[in-house]
């Protein structure tokens, strides 16, 4: 023990700090504790910023839509709407016939067609060749004192070329010999200022309109169905455009009414805050001057409503009509095709004819002065199923449309990148030797580097083209949706969302399965357990809340990306028809992102539609807040023990 | 072959041949030789346990015996050769499943499946292909009672296993490994990770296991290997210094490390 024990203040006063300069109390941990705190709360500060400017914008919506749904009522569009509907359901119906009349009729006159179109074809061609020589016989023949045998000369070159022009043409091969040798001798002696066509084109062309008129003589029958099937609408058609014009009349005073409404608040405000008396008297009575007509629904709903016994009296009689065309149109087409849309129109006509039939009992229980409680503008923007924009009629903004596309487009891209990624991931790191996980993981990370937009061009040009071509192979049409109609579609989409997800989806995937402890491998094989059970029993199942936290993560980047989505997706505003099965992936959809994209740079501010565009931003802020808040619940609850 | 030169005593009390022959083993792991011409026999139904100082070898010696080594790159005995009753465990042809299946493991830090009581045990089974329900359970049962978890655990066989305390899922661990009724048992440091009340327990069943199954048991708690041992090698910077009978190695080492090692002056 040492004697000279130093004092216990000396070897203890270093424990106090020194005193601070000019009081202020900076020393380095605290100073970088609040660097941190202040970015975090700069970054939270930014959430609430963003949450705050969507809700602004967004909220507006409801009240705004709440009278836009007002006057779409007070007016009588709703009322008109009645009618509309099964106006339009009968629209798409006889789209489908004439396509199967059309069809069976191209079975007599598609090839006469072929050998028509084709020589004029070839005519165009040639004529477009020699054009020089053509003008130059044309000038010969009209400049009054052309020697004869500089016009022989003139005509002979012509000649020449086109015989030479004639040689050049790749003629399909649905002429006989014959026709061959007619064709070369008509076009090689095409002269500008021939009296009549060449003979050949003349019998081909008749030989056409021989085979229309008997393809319209064999399908009399189902033309005059088609026929009747259109002509049954017309007096509904009239009657409803004459109660659409006044509806949309009152429609258009209503609104005058509320932006003078407007413009008078307006006024007023400005003549309150006004600093000379002579500029507040000013504003008064600019304000005074608006005038504000209340319009008068009831008085001009009268007419509108008054027409509803004249349309229940169609009703029956339109029904009867669809349904005595209908007998007229044929059990089963000539083709394929035909026969496959009669049916389709079969199978939906008996739903038509009953909304037509149940019309008039829903105009009968219509009330134009109905209130449009507020609750109504929000369920029918997330339930309402048509999201229509810029109509001279009524816009419409209901948001299901997007929201089964994005969703549907989602579904796919995750069906497609779960699998894939989550097998890399097993694949790399449980099978792969280190040379080989050196070459897969940066190549897979490397996606991720490619621009969506260039995604997007992929999708259009190479992805699209294969999808229909590969949809047309005969042996595959087994596949449900084939063939495919559009080249964009969901399946195109979600097949390009899956490639964009997959590098997120498979690190994770991969964090996750390399999070697995080493000890529980190492149990099973001392079990006597192969690898792959090894891998397929313990460990995988042992990291797959890490593997759903990566398919949320994943599935939150694919609801949330834009640029590939509005190039691919195909933009078409409308739920999918499900009746495919399967086959409705090749449908083309709209989606959330997209519709923003798209729309918001065009609408003006503040309107009715910038303001649902803004809802649409609120229901994808919440989809990702969801996805996120379920990822982190997974990881929380499912954590493995530490060994 | 003779299994004398470094374990003098080592075959004076075994009457029959050695289950387990080590001989001359070198092991690498990569370039890096970790064991030098270890030379041992372990006898069937005995305790044999390896102590020495941190990173002497005893566990990588312990997992070439079942070959678990194999999950590491690189890791490879470099001479010599390990028989299991007269056959090579690294004969290329060798059935490794076979292999683990005679030769168990039970680790350091306790490692059930995160799945249940009854899943674990049942799980070598399930992995050898056994379907009958009722024989699994059987089995089960009776590799639970052997490693004496049966009446605490009963009623819970389907509750997830990582709500054991530490010294059940260790012995839940040893009922797994004696479920696919192996003959040697290996054990590295099973008792490292739990309380004297526990390890008491694990001490326990050792004794009780060993009329079944052999043994080899690494340790660091000298007392442990007073314990429950028979035999003691031990081990020291990759070589096997001294091999012989429990009680004369703790009372008269031979080796004047192993004198060091023992009362506490080196490791
Ligand atoms: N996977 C490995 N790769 C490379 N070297 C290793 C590996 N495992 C162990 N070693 C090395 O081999 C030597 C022996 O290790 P081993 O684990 O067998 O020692 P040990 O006697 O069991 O030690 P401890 O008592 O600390 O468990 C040590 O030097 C260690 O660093
Ligand atoms: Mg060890």
């Amino acid at each position: 023990m040492n004697e000279e024990k130093p004092s216990p203040s000396s070897d203890f006063q270093g424990l106090i700090k020194p005193p601070s300069f000019l009081g202020l109390r900076v020393d380095r941990q605290s100073l970088i504790k609040h660097f941190f705190t202040g970015s975090a709360a700069v970054t939270i500060l930014t959430l609430f910023l963003i949450m705050y400017s969507l809700l602004k914008e967004g909220t507006g919506f409801i009240p705004t839509y709440q009278f836009e749904l007002k006057v779409y009522r007070q007016a009588g569009l709703e009322f008109c709407d009645f009618i509309q509907k099964p106006l339009t359901e009968n629209t798409a119906l006889l789209s489908k016939l004439n396509r199967a009349v059309n069809a069976d009729t191209a079975t007599l006159t598609q090839k006469a067609q072929v050998r028509r179109d084709a020589l004029f074809l070839a005519k165009g061609r040639v004529e477009e060749k020699t054009a020089r020589l053509r003008e130059a016989v044309t000038e010969a023949v009209e400049t009054a004192n052309t020697p004869p045998e500089k016009l022989a000369q003139a005509r002979q070159a012509l000649n020449e070329a086109n015989a030479k022009a004639v040689g050049e043409e790749a003629f399909p091969d649905v002429y006989s010999a014959e026709e061959r040798r007619q064709i070369a001798s008509d076009l090689g002696t095409l002269q500008p200022d021939a009296a009549e066509p060449p003979a050949i084109i003349k019998t081909l062309s008749a030989e056409f309109a021989e085979q229309d008129r008997i393809a319209k003589e064999k399908y009399a029958g189902f033309l005059e169905a088609v026929e009747a099937f259109e002509e049954a609408t017309e007096p509904i058609v009239e009657l409803h455009d004459g109660i659409a014009e006044l509806a949309k009349s009152t429609k258009e005073a209503a609104v005058q009414q509320h932006m003078a409404e407007d413009a008078k608040a307006q006024l007023l405000a400005a003549a309150e805050s006004a600093k000379t008396p002579e500029a507040k008297a000013n504003f008064q009575k600019e304000a005074d001057a608006t005038s504000l007509e209340a319009i008068d629904y009831k008085g001009k709903i009268e007419p509108i409503v008054a027409k509803l016994p004249e349309y229940e009296a169609m009703v029956p009689t339109y029904v009867a009509a669809i349904k005595a065309a209908m007998e007229k149109v044929p059990q089963k087409g000539e083709t394929k095709e035909s026969t496959a849309l009669i049916n389709e129109v079969r199978k939906q006509l008996p739903k038509h004819l009953t909304h037509a039939e149940e019309s008039p009992a829903l105009m009968k229980a219509w009330q134009w002065d109905k209130p449009i409680p507020m609750v109504q503008a929000l369920t029918a923007f997330l339930f309402g199923g048509d999201w229509i924009t810029n109509s001279s009629w009524q816009d419409f903004y209901g948001v299901v449309p997007l929201l089964t596309g994005s969703l549907l487009i989602a579904v796919i891209a995750l069906v497609i990148a779960l699998p894939l990624s989550v097998g890399a991931a097993i694949y790399t790191n449980q099978f792969a030797s280190p040379r080989e996980q050196e070459l897969i993981k940066p190549f897979i990370e490397f996606i991720q580097a490619i621009p969506s937009v260039v995604l997007g061009f992929i999708g259009i040009s190479v992805v699209g083209d294969l999808i229909k071509e590969t949809s047309n192979v005969a042996w595959l049409q087994w596949i449900p949706g084939f063939p495919v109609q559009e080249r964009l579609n969901m399946f195109n989409a979600g097949l390009l969302l899956a490639l964009m997800a997959i590098p997120t989806m498979f690190s994770l995937a991969e964090d996750a399965i390399q999070n697995v402890p080493r000890a529980f491998s190492e149990a099973s094989e001392a079990l006597g357990a192969t690898k792959l059970q090894t891998v397929f029993r313990v460990i995988f199942p042992a990291s797959l809340s890490g593997v759903f936290a990566a398919m949320l993560l994943g599935l939150g980047r694919i609801i949330g990306e834009t640029m590939v989505v509005l190039l691919v997706a195909g933009n078409r505003i409308a739920i999918p028809d499900f009746s495919d099965g399967i086959g409705t992936v090749f449908q083309p959809a709209h989606t959330l992102t997209g519709i923003i994209a798209q729309e918001l740079g065009e609408v003006s501010k503040g309107s009715s539609h910038w303001q649902a565009l803004f809802m649409v931003g609120i229901l994808l802020f919440t989809i990702s807040l969801l996805i996120n808040f379920v990822s982190r619940k997974v990881v929380k609850r499912f954590q493995l023990p530490k060994i | 072959m003779s299994s004398s030169s470094a374990s003098t005593a080592a075959a004076s009390s075994a009457t029959t041949q050695p289950l387990l022959k080590i001989n001359e083993v070198d092991f690498a792991y990569g370039a890096r030789q970790t064991l030098f011409g270890v030379n041992m026999g372990i006898a069937q139904r005995e305790v044999t346990a390896f102590i020495g100082p941190s990173g002497c070898g005893k566990s990588t010696l312990l997992r070439c015996i079942n070959r678990i080594n194999d999950m590491i790159e690189g890791a490879r005995i470099t001479k010599g050769n390990i028989t299991l009753g007269n056959v090579d465990i690294n004969h290329p042809d060798l059935d490794v499943i076979a292999l683990r299946r005679k030769v168990g493991m039970v680790f350091q830090k306790y490692n059930p499946f995160p799945r249940s009581i009854f899943e674990n045990v049942a799980y070598g089974l399930e992995v050898a292909g056994m379907k009958n329900k009722k024989l699994i359970a059987e089995t089960v049962e009776r590799s639970l009672r052997s490693a004496t978890l049966w009446e605490e655990v009963k009623d819970r066989l389907h509750e997830s296993a990582l709500g054991l305390s530490g010294g059940q899922q260790q012995r839940l661990c040893i009922a797994r490994t004696l479920s696919v009724r192996p003959e040697v048992v290996l054990m590295d440091e099973p008792c490292a990770a739990l309380d004297p009340i526990a390890t008491a327990k694990i001490e326990e069943l050792i004794h009780q296991l060993k009329k079944d199954y052999t043994i080899v048991i690494v340790t660091h708690n000298m007392e442990q290997a007073v314990r429950v041992s028979d035999k003691t090698a031990f081990f020291y910077l990759g070589k096997l210094i001294e091999f012989n009978n429990t009680m004369t190695l703790f009372s008269t080492p031979e080796n004047e490390q192993t004198e060091r090692y023992l009362s506490g002056r080196m490791g």
